[in-house]
């Protein structure tokens, strides 16, 4: 008798609807693991909001309507193909782009709360705060140490200059290969060291976020591959906020990536950028939510 | 704007998937044969069976090094590196059904040269392997298609092998005295084993299937947890 | 067939064959090309020896005439009637009064007129605009006119300051600020902009990137230019004609409001002179002239090759 109950309940089961997911105690989710830090939005403290904003040279449009939160501590990379604006993002986040006279900013940028660009905002002030490292390093035609001073130098910061320098270049993981040849000019160092040498610049004015617009594409793999790991270990005293063309390289060092692209005018005469996914890195690279970004970080359209 | 860009790569991973899910193709050959087998107690196709599996741990071999070097030279993401980590486990689970398939025709010569002595019990069984094929392509198909509701009626399909197996259990447990009835039956039971787990690796594949395409991994059927078989 | 064996005869031919048609295809320039390479470079060649050949001739010739009075004398007699008694001592130290006035004008002018242009005022701005065209047509301004303005504006007329060292260093300012001002934006354009970019960067204003990275990075442009400025200074003779009121001053000029001579004076109203030893007078002066110009051009040009920065 037990067997014909049981071959009935097989019966019912293979007639049944399906659905296994609905019924009790079947299946559990597996989320995957991610860390704490890019997941816990809510716990993080934000750096910058991006609230609609517009960036035009003249009148034409180069960046529309971006909104994204830049959280503290963390390193967030903005990815797209080239003409997508990621440059003209970077640069607003410390008024760099008020050198470009036609350059308009429009929408609201907030830096720990505050409007940068309210109307007493200072500019210069703006980027004692706020660092920038660029795409091809751009040493002063001085020695090392002048190059690491000249920031606290005109900034008046006070203590000792000699420990200043030799704290930065150690932050910028440079101080082995130049602390016996301080006073010789930076021109003679590799592109690479050159590089460090601009990070150890910029963090030796002790700023609070460090941008850096494409800092590796000048460089050989090692050369990356050191600026990378610095990055890394950076991010525990600072936020840092990078444009890259290497989409591998933002899979590697950030923890937050959003993805710009290109979108035309109906009469292709203006382009400009558009965010299109903003979300943490693992996600973009294993599970992006948005087609155009998985077509993009895929490779399959450039 | 929208040019499409890396097609050798695309065909590539194309290529490397159809190499995968042809594996699916050799176990279901083997497994006509390992039934054949089980019926005729021949236990020269069981030995077949046996030869079999090195094609079947060949093309695991082949794929697995198609992947790795996919993986080195072209740092795929998004859905191509899930593709990409689904057809690992894909391949190792068609690497286990090949094996389990080799188990089965190794215990085939143990049923002896007599008439098999339960013919309900070989009915079962025939019809549990024919249940495991059915699953094997479905398996196929549902990750061909990417076809999540197919992959996920996996379970259901599975669920009929489950209970087969467990009324063998039940037969081989009442078989009867005779020393060599037991033998018969504990070793029909050992391949009614092997046939439930090739059905459950079916399964892994469509939970796999699933992954590539919702980007989350969940288990259709918790082992841990079997709810739906509280009524036995 | 199938196998291609190097060593059979006719492989050797085959192979042979492939290399010469290699070997003519790397090879085929046309005749005519290689005729008209030659012909123009001659050209060119031709070209610069003329223009070299005039001024050795220039040099040899008043070498030449001038190698009587080519010593010391020249050096120490001061302004004389005579021939035999007069020298270049008072013209000398007139023209180093005028130079030291010159200098300290263009200088602070000059480098404040190009930083200016270069690094505050926008492109978009008239004001700019205008200052840039007047800056490239006051070049070319015959140099006459500056001792005009000179005369009616600063020996006479607003500033009133007589025939004096001081009226001629400012007409002789006037006249090469133009030189000055050019060389000085191109030597400031040259610093590349991501020097300035790196520097505002790190929190510094305009006025302390501009003091302490674009000025310093351009200071041996600007030197050159100022270099080349005072030699054109020294030898004009057209502007300080006008105000030349005082071309026989038989004392040493010794101070800004002192009467003035200077060089190429001295040698012109030399030239005027009738009696022939004035005329061996003129061409040893020359020769004079022509060895300070040519010294200084040489140090302006090896400035420029020890301290121009490669970006």
């Amino acid at each position: 008798m037990s067997e014909l109950t049981e071959y009935r309940f097989t019966e019912e089961v293979v007639s049944g609807k399906g659905g296994f997911a609905e019924k009790p105690g079947t299946g559990i989710a597996v989320q995957p693991t991610r860390p704490p830090e890019a997941g816990d939005i809510t716990r993080l403290e934000k750096v910058f909001e991006l609230q609609d904003i517009s960036v035009a040279y003249a009148g034409v449009p180069a960046v529309k309507e971006v909104s994204m939160d830049i959280y503290k501590n963390e390193v967030t990379a903005l990815i797209g193909p080239s003409g997508c604006g990621k440059s003209t993002l970077i640069r607003c986040l410390n008024r760099m782009n008020d050198l470009v006279p036609i350059a308009e900013v429009t929408g609201r940028l907030l830096y720990h709360g505050e409007d940068l660009y309210g109307p007493k905002v200072d500019p210069v002030q703006v980027r004692k705060l706020i660092g920038m490292v660029f795409q091809k390093p751009n040493p002063f035609p001085k020695s090392i140490y002048d190059n690491v001073a000249f920031g606290p130098r005109i900034l008046g910061m006070k203590g000792d200059m000699d420990e200043i320098v030799e704290k930065a270049l150690r932050g910028a993981a440079l101080w082995d290969e130049a602390k016996d040849r301080l006073d010789s000019n930076a021109f003679g160092m590799s592109g690479g060291q050159q590089q460090r040498l601009c990070i150890a610049r910029c963090i030796a004015v002790e700023p609070d976020v460090i941008l850096m617009d494409e800092p590796c594409s000048a460089l050989d793999p090692i050369s990356t591959g050191k600026i990378e790991d610095l990055m890394m270990g950076l991010k525990r005293e600072f936020s840092i906020v990078i444009v890259t063309h290497n989409m591998q390289q933002a899979a590697r060092v950030s923890d937050r990536t959003a993805f710009l692209m290109v979108e035309l005018e109906a009469t292709e005469q203006n382009r400009w950028g558009r965010i299109v996914e903003y979300d943490a890195t693992e996600r973009i690279f294993t599970n992006p939510s948005d087609p155009r970004t998985e077509d993009y970080v895929s490779g399959k359209v450039g | 704007m929208t040019s499409h860009v890396r097609a050798h790569y695309q065909g590539e991973l194309a290529e490397l998937e159809v190499r995968a899910l042809g594996g699916l193709d050799l176990v279901t050959e083997t497994l006509t044969r390992t039934l054949e087998a089980i019926e005729r107690s021949d236990i020269e196709l069981a030995e077949m069976v046996i030869a079999d599996d090195d094609r079947i741990d060949g093309r695991y071999l082949e794929v697995h090094e198609s992947i790795l070097t996919l993986l080195a030279t072209q740092q795929p993401v998004a859905t191509d590196l899930r593709l990409i980590a689904a057809l690992l486990h894909v391949m190792k689970s068609i690497e286990r059904m090949g094996d389990q398939c080799v188990n089965i025709a190794k215990v085939i010569p143990l049923s002896g040269h007599e008439p098999p002595s339960d013919e309900e019990m070989v009915r079962d069984v025939v019809t549990m392997g024919r249940q495991a094929r059915s699953l094997v392509s479905q398996a196929k198909r549902g990750f061909a298609e990417r076809d999540v509701e197919l992959s996920r009626d996996l379970v259901r399909h599975d669920d009929v092998i489950d209970n087969l197996n467990r009324r063998c259990f039940a037969r081989a447990v009442e078989i009867g005295d005779d020393v060599d009835d037991r033998e018969w039956g504990i070793t029909m039971l050992l391949v009614a084993r092997a046939l439930e787990r090739i059905g459950d690796n079916a399964v892994d594949i469509g939970e796999q299937a699933a992954f590539v395409v919702t980007g989350r991994f969940r288990e259709f059927e918790d082992a841990s947890h079997p709810g739906q078989l509280a009524g036995r | 067939m199938s196998d291609f064996d190097p060593r059979t005869a006719r492989a050797q031919v085959a192979l042979a064959g492939a290399r010469g048609v290699t070997a003519g295809v790397l090879s085929d320039q046309p005749r005519r090309d290689v005729a008209r390479n030659s012909i123009f470079a001659a050209l060119l060649f031709l070209a610069v020896i003329v223009a070299l050949a005039g001024l050795a001739l220039l040099i040899g010739d008043n070498l030449v005439k001038g190698w009587p009075r080519l010593n010391s004398d020249l050096l120490s007699n001061g302004t004389s009637s005579l021939p035999d008694d007069a020298g270049l001592h008072s013209a000398i130290i007139g023209t180093l009064w005028i130079m030291a006035f010159v200098i300290l004008f263009i200088i602070p002018i000059g480098v404040g007129s190009a930083v200016f242009l270069e690094e505050y005022a926008s492109t978009e701005s008239r004001l700019a605009r205008a200052v840039e065209v007047n800056v490239q047509n006051l070049a070319a301004v015959p140099s006459i006119i500056y001792g005009l303005l000179g005369l009616a504006f600063v020996a006479r007329g607003p500033l009133s300051l007589g025939f004096t060292v001081l009226t001629a260093s400012i007409t002789l300012a006037l006249l090469v600020l133009p030189i000055v001002i050019l060389v000085a934006r191109e030597a400031i354009r040259a610093v590349p902009p991501s020097i300035r970019e790196g520097s505002l960067a790190l929190g510094a204003t305009r006025w302390q990137t501009t003091r302490r990275q674009v000025l310093p990075a351009a200071i041996p442009g600007i030197a050159t230019g100022v270099i080349l400025a005072i030699s054109r200074a020294i030898g004009e003779t057209a502007p300080l004609i006008p105000l030349g009121a005082a071309t026989f001053v038989t004392y040493d000029p010794s101070g800004p409001m002192s009467g003035f001579t200077a060089m190429p004076l001295v040698i012109f109203n030399w030239v005027k002179q009738p009696q022939a030893e004035f005329q061996v007078l003129a061409a040893a002066g020359i020769v004079v002239l022509l060895v300070v110009l040519i010294a200084m051009n040489s140090f302006a040009i090896w400035l420029r090759n020890r301290y121009e920065q490669r970006w």
